[in-house]
């Protein structure tokens, strides 16, 4: 009975962790423009997909070049990493296309909403034209990650190495983010656009070059997010980031919009419900994120209100 | 290049971009269209063929009074559930009601993909045929698109439509000045409903099948694209977004797999390029303007 419930509480954690990172990402880009960033899901994809040729992955029969692949494959933290840091380039190029020219002639912030979709219809159907709509599966080889073996047994818990790692790696990317922005100089500066971009402007803050930070970093938290569930589970086609970017809009709002512990509380609640849902009621499973969403939304909007940034549509 | 099938899809698009227009032009932002679509549709789909008093033959066919109550009851049914929805739902601004929708929109897609009745992944297919072929659907389409044109265009001479107008300006003035703004946004809402409803059942015929992928995020997304692009300001903006965006990925499709591509590049530069949609006020004036002149 306890085996069970750990195994359930670890299995959600882990779970938990990925849509505090997609959660984190949306609340980064919040903070500073006080914008969603709709191309969050694509990037959670694209993240996928690059520790996927990153491993050395080859791109299957309906892709552009079938069969090409890296010559050799890097090692699964190697290629994390640098998944992430390319989904947080694409994050840029995402931020100069979709956001800075509305950005440059104050429109209606609602604009940005449709822009920014269109940058992620554009990245989700790159990737099938790249990659082709099939399915991946990581090679074989990663299941023995760091020379363990595939299943942990924990107290008498049977769990799978790579959802350990997960919690792991999205807690230790979480918690070096919050410190980051707490703390150091960079991340002080960040809060303060995020606080007044005008007046962090006077007290000397690049704000456009905080702006492009929060998105990278928005963009690197997706990818990692893309790569840690693309190792766990499999890439079911280009799309399948689409539904945890909506899950992690889900937590963002359960956490309040632009709190980091909220999000982060949000993302390992959501992850611990969905893991509680008994299995033969499981096809609900992906309705729950949204009904929980809409209770939450219902009962404590003026909680959820509480920071005034609403604006007028 | 494009024939009556297309048509009629650019038709039932340009309704859906009109059903999102309503609650805009209450300064809504609702997102929840396509989950109204959904539900309509399924309604026509399971009434269509699980009850044999409305007339499907053997043979397929269907009569067309059957067709008219479905649509009848498809918007209601929507209209219900946004009445339901829409109280709780539209005391959230802003971002916070886009997202509240959004939910919705998934709500209603996992559970027609759950239900035990709506026929799980494959959904319902060989729906009855109340025409021989796709062109039978266009006078349908157009007289439910006219009716709705008609009813926007009558809006803004009606104290609901200036209502709607005030709220869109400034929701707090306008309570000040007496209007009832939960009021006005609620009949918005289930108004954008019952037309997403009505459409709904209208293509659940049109396609022949019906399951949960109808009314997906995706759609919430194009619908909005159809209002952004074509113009939020006046109801023939959502109209023409609606017929040119739904129309454009077919008439891309000689350039192949790229098509999806470039339908998202419009969408992410089109606001960028005309901030205020294809049809603005401004333009619609001077287009009057010039017909007035070139009468003698």
């Amino acid at each position: 009975m306890i085996e069970a419930l750990l195994q359930v509480v670890l299995n959600g954690a882990a779970s938990g962790g990925v849509y505090a990172l997609v959660a984190l990402g949306y609340t980064l880009v919040f903070s500073v423009l006080g914008v969603i960033n709709f191309a969050q899901g694509a990037l959670f994809s694209v993240g996928g997909y690059l520790t996927y040729l990153l491993m050395g992955g080859k791109i299957g029969v309906n892709g552009a070049l079938p069969g090409w692949g890296l010559p050799a494959g890097l090692p699964f933290a190697l290629a994390l990493l640098l998944a992430a840091a390319g989904s947080g380039l694409i994050g840029l190029l995402v931020e100069r296309l979709a956001f800075a020219p509305l950005r440059r002639r104050n429109a209606e912030p609602l604009l940005a909403l449709i822009t920014s979709l269109g940058a992620g219809v554009v990245l989700v159907n790159l990737l099938q034209l790249l990659m082709g709509a099939e399915g991946y599966a990581f090679p074989p080889s990663t299941n023995a990650l760091a020379g363990l073996p595939a299943v942990l047994v924990i107290g008498g818990a049977r769990i799978r190495t790579i959802q350990l790692l997960l919690l792991l790696i999205s807690a230790a990317a979480v918690l070096a983010l919050s410190l980051w922005l707490e703390r150091s100089k960079g991340g002080r500066a960040l809060r303060a656009v995020a606080e007044d971009a005008t007046t962090a402007q006077l007290l000397g803050i690049h704000s456009e070059a905080m702006v492009r930070l929060a998105f990278f970093l928005s963009g690197a938290l997706a990818g990692l997010g893309g790569g840690l569930i693309g190792v766990s589970v499999s890439l079911p086609g280009p799309y399948f980031g689409i539904g945890y970017g909506l899950k992690g809009l889900a937590v963002l709002v359960l956490g309040g919009l632009g709190s980091v512990p909220g999000a982060i509380a949000g993302g390992l609640l959501m992850g611990l419900a969905e893991a509680l849902v008994p299995s033969a009621a499981s096809g609900w499973r992906d309705a729950l994120a949204f009904a929980i969403l809409f209770a939450v939304l219902l009962l404590r909007p003026s909680g959820l209100l509480g920071r005034r940034t609403v604006e007028k549509v | 290049m494009i024939d009556n099938g297309l048509l009629v899809q650019m038709l039932l698009g340009a309704l859906l971009g009109l059903s999102v227009y309503l609650p805009l032009a209450a300064g809504q932002l609702s997102l929840a269209t396509p989950a109204f679509y959904a539900v309509g549709g399924t309604l026509a789909a399971l009434l269509s063929t699980r009850w044999s008093a409305l007339g499907a033959t053997a043979t397929g066919g269907f009569p067309l009074p059957s067709l008219l109550l479905e649509l009848a009851l498809g918007g209601l049914l929507a209209g219900l559930l946004a009445l339901l929805v829409g109280r709780l739902v539209l005391r959230l601004q802003g971002i916070y009601l886009a997202i509240a929708t959004i939910a919705l929109v998934e709500i209603v897609r996992v559970a027609i993909l759950n239900l035990p009745f709506t026929g799980g992944a494959v959904g319902i297919f060989a729906i009855p045929q109340p025409f021989a072929s796709a062109a039978g659907y266009l006078l349908p389409a157009l007289a439910l698109l006219a009716l709705a044109g008609w009813l926007c265009q009558r809006l803004d001479a009606m104290p609901l439509g200036r209502a709607m107008a005030a709220i869109r300006d400034d929701e707090l003035a306008a309570s000040c000045m007496g209007i009832d703004t939960t009021r006005v946004k609620l009949t918005a809402f289930v108004l954008s409903a019952v037309l997403a409803g009505s459409t709904g059942a209208l293509a659940a015929h049109f396609l022949n099948t019906w399951n949960a992928r109808q009314g997906t995020f995706d759609a919430s997304i194009t619908t909005l694209a159809f209002v952004i692009l074509g113009g939020s300001r006046t109801w023939l903006g959502p109209v023409v977004g609606g017929l040119l965006l739904t129309a454009l990925p077919e008439l891309l499709r000689p350039v192949g797999d790229v098509r999806l591509v470039l339908f998202g590049l419009v969408i992410l530069l089109g606001p960028v390029v005309a901030p205020q949609g294809l049809i603005t006020p401004g333009l619609l004036e001077r287009l009057g303007g010039r017909g007035k002149e070139a009468k003698p």
